[in-house]
């Protein structure tokens, strides 16, 4: 029965409010703080800066009482797809740096120091963006997100870029997202009920995966696109128009406390940035 | 810039289902090569600029260009490259994909309406493979060599972006396909 059950392991959009010091946050400084962090991550090749800031996320989840394995959880879709790519590097990136220490080597495959540095980075960035991701999405309202994101924005909109309208489509998608796997689900059930195949992974079928995942994905669409004609209704019955005028009911109201993990954060990203990090292999005698 | 309701509807609920198809796995199918698993997460980009013109394509391209950014910036091909090239990679590619599935769908749909949706699953997934592979190889994050190995991989995705292009679009917009009821 596991295989029609998609909802666990869509951390991606569901709120989880535990009523943390992190949950009252300014949707402004978490989506800043993110923003911050993800840049660091992209720009940061120091495996021991990496596994240090991971370990912030970490401290982060606990303080916004959100359960670490909930948010791994998140990884376990993606899982055979990553494991198979990191193999293939490991194996192969070797010859892309021939300098270095070579672990292991026989015929076309190649290990080195450079080849696992690859890998341990790859591994390190994919469990913190999808920490950095699920944290935010799991400590913020759908409606407050937007909100930040429209205001964080803002200034964009002097040079015509649709501000309002990218933050309203983020915030319907993260709002359907549970909803929609929810109708997958029942679909998937149905074509169960009714003898249809639903799963099977066979790499030299595809056409056999095509003709049972089809049956599944249009109705879904279908699904989507009744749901869109339901939502337009009801928002032009209360007379929903974008436009520059736009007042919010909700306003956000920052504190003292925002500014200071705004700050903190940036100041953690810089003296992670700025500080000339040892290579792990120097930390590990022997490596 | 006035985007209606209906764009902003509709490009944010094809989102979401591009969304729910990445997270559980269904939107990707499994092929021989050696890269990846064929994926029709640029479908809803495609079907948004289909059905509701160039705004909605780009809207759900735009969103979708960051989820991808997010999903595949970690992977090791990224490791030692400066922080613009996977932007340049992974987000700049995918905003062409609706604006191009309109711009063929507009250009053939008075001659034939199927033929001129398949037309469009075919060049939305074109513009996808052609810009992200041509990025990677020209920015030296993949081998030349990767070419003949993302064959499969592209044909199939072609061929699955047209099926549901065509299934779904004429469904909604009650096309006849020739094909007939099954009620």
């Amino acid at each position: 029965m596991s295989e029609f059950e998609l909802l666990r392991n869509i951390t991606i959009g569901q709120y989880m409010p535990t009523g943390s010091i992190v949950h009252r946050l300014d949707p402004r400084a978490k989506l800043l703080s993110t923003l911050c962090l993800a840049a660091a991550f992209s720009s940061l090749r120091s495996i021991l800066v990496n596994a240090l800031l991971i370990l912030l996320l970490l401290l982060i989840a606990k303080g916004a009482r959100i359960p670490i394995r909930y948010i791994l959880r998140g990884l376990l879709p993606g899982i055979g797809a990553l494991l198979f790519i990191f193999v293939l590097q490991l194996f192969f990136q070797g010859w892309r740096e021939p300098s270095g220490q070579v672990y292991f080597e026989w015929e076309f495959i190649r290990i080195t120091r450079y080849s696992l540095y690859v890998i341990v980075l790859g591994v390190l960035r994919v469990v913190a963006f999808l920490f950095l991701i699920s944290l935010l999405t799991l400590t913020t309202s759908s409606s407050h997100l937007m909100h930040g994101i429209e205001t964080l924005l803002a200034p964009l909109r002097r040079i015509g870029f649709p501000v309002h309208e990218v933050a309203l489509v983020n915030m319907i998608a993260l709002r359907f997202v549970p909803t929609l796997a929810e109708e997958l689900e029942r679909i998937m059930k149905a074509q169960a009920s009714r003898c249809g195949e639903i799963g099977g992974r066979n790499i030299w079928r595809p056409d056999k995966a095509a003709r049972t995942r089809l049956p599944l994905i249009i109705p879904l669409f279908l699904s989507a696109l009744r749901r869109a004609e339901d939502l337009i209704v009801a928002m032009e019955a209360r007379c929903y128009g974008s436009g520059t005028n736009r007042t919010k009911f909700v306003q956000l109201k920052g504190g003292w406390l925002d500014g200071v993990v705004v700050v903190g954060i940036i100041g953690i990203c810089l003296l992670a940035w700025l500080t000339p990090w040892p290579s792990i292999h120097r930390l590990l005698p022997g490596m | 810039m006035r985007i209606s309701t209906r764009s902003i509807v509709v490009a944010g609920l094809l989102l979401a289902v591009a969304i729910v198809l990445a997270v559980t796995r269904l939107g990707y199918f499994p092929v021989p090569n050696v890269t990846d698993d064929a994926t029709i997460m640029h479908v809803p980009a495609i079907i948004g600029g289909v059905l509701e013109g160039p705004v909605v394509g780009l809207l759900v391209s735009l969103v979708f260009g960051i989820n991808a950014y997010f999903r595949y910036v970690g992977l090791p091909f990224f490791a030692g490259q400066p922080a613009w090239v996977p932007v340049l990679v992974l987000f700049v590619p995918r905003l062409f994909i609706g604006i191009v599935a309109w711009l063929v769908y507009r250009a053939l749909h008075k001659t034939n309406q199927v033929v001129a949706l398949a037309a469009a699953g075919v060049a939305g997934t074109l513009t996808n493979t052609i810009l992200v592979l041509g990025f990677a190889i020209g920015l030296g994050v993949l081998p030349a060599a990767i070419i003949p190995t993302a064959l499969p991989q592209a044909i199939f995705e072609m061929v699955v972006a047209a099926i549901i292009t065509v299934a779904v679009v004429a469904a909604w917009k009650q096309i006849d396909t020739g094909r007939g009821s099954s009620v």
